[in-house]
């Protein structure tokens, strides 16, 4: 098992949106199976010690995803979103919401480009507003200033994982 | 949902555009508010308004220089950001070297990669 890719997506942050870029040793279709069938995201997106009790995928324009888990300590995290265009296998674009917060939905464009059996996926996640990003940034759902929130969310992934 | 004040931390107070660009300014020095004036073209009473969140924050600093007021910025606040750029790298590349992982396994149990062709129904 190769592991030379590992920790090599690159991230770009400009004013409302973050662009990431990951390259994969695996066919196009493939890439594109993983990151939109329900059976094989509850393998990848969940790190070890955690696993998702909600992973509906319904991809079609109108339908809709949303992913569930319990990061230690009983904290419900999700994402959720609906998806808006699919041309199948390289392009999607649908909305995003972390945590089921109305007011910093973003919308996510998700690309995929293969060049000699390596695919790259592109993934721009871009907010109404630099204040939605930075709400973000600060993942607050309140008065309360503090990332703490994702801090735990952070250690509840890795957690597991050194 | 109740939302934060905008003086509340580091990252509502860069997530103003004005605000980024006095940073952006004060990165070459110590300026007077007049002078980010000149060079933003801001007006005067919106750029302190700005400059007190930021100083609330800790991102600049002031000092009193006869009647002046001179601000400078103070980099080491900026930490929490860098370290939330930092945490959420972490997090996006392990979630993708965990994807890599699968699709190099699913590719080695089809015994060879184009087995795999079922993607697009």
């Amino acid at each position: 098992m190769t592991t030379t890719r590992h920790g090599s997506a690159t991230f770009e942050f400009t004013d409302r949106a973050v662009t990431m870029q990951r390259k994969f040793e695996a066919p196009l279709a493939l890439v594109f199976d993983v990151l939109t069938k329900p059976e094989h995201v509850r393998v990848w997106f969940p790190a070890d010690d955690v696993s998702l009790h909600i992973c509906e995928i319904d991809l079609r324009v109108g339908g809709e995803y949303h992913y569930a888990w319990y990061a230690p300590g009983d904290k419900e995290c999700s994402f959720r979103g609906t998806f808006f265009e699919i041309e199948r296998p390289t392009r999607i674009v649908c909305t995003w919401l972390f945590e089921g917060w109305p007011d910093d939905e973003a919308v996510e464009t998700m690309t995929l480009t293969e060049d000699g059996g390596i695919t790259t996926l592109t993934d721009i996640l871009e907010f109404k507003t630099p204040e939605n990003l930075g709400d973000h940034f600060q993942v607050n759902d309140g008065a309360q200033a503090s990332w703490d929130k994702l801090e735990d969310l952070l250690a509840g992934l890795q957690a597991g994982r050194s | 949902m109740a939302r934060a004040s905008t003086t509340a931390d580091v990252f509502n107070a860069i997530a103003e555009a004005h605000r980024r660009d006095i940073l952006d300014v004060l990165v070459e020095g110590e300026k007077s508010v007049g002078a980010i004036v000149d060079e933003l073209a801001i007006p005067q009473p919106q750029v302190s308004k700005h400059l007190r969140v930021l100083s609330e924050v800790g991102l600049v600093r002031c000092r009193a220089v006869g009647r002046s007021h001179l601000y400078r910025l103070n980099p080491a606040s900026l930490r929490p950001l860098r370290d939330w750029v930092t945490k959420y790298e972490l997090l996006w590349n392990e979630r993708l070297d965990r994807m890599d992982d699968y699709l190099i396994e699913l590719q080695r149990q089809a015994g060879k990669p184009d087995q795999h062709k079922e993607g697009a129904p």
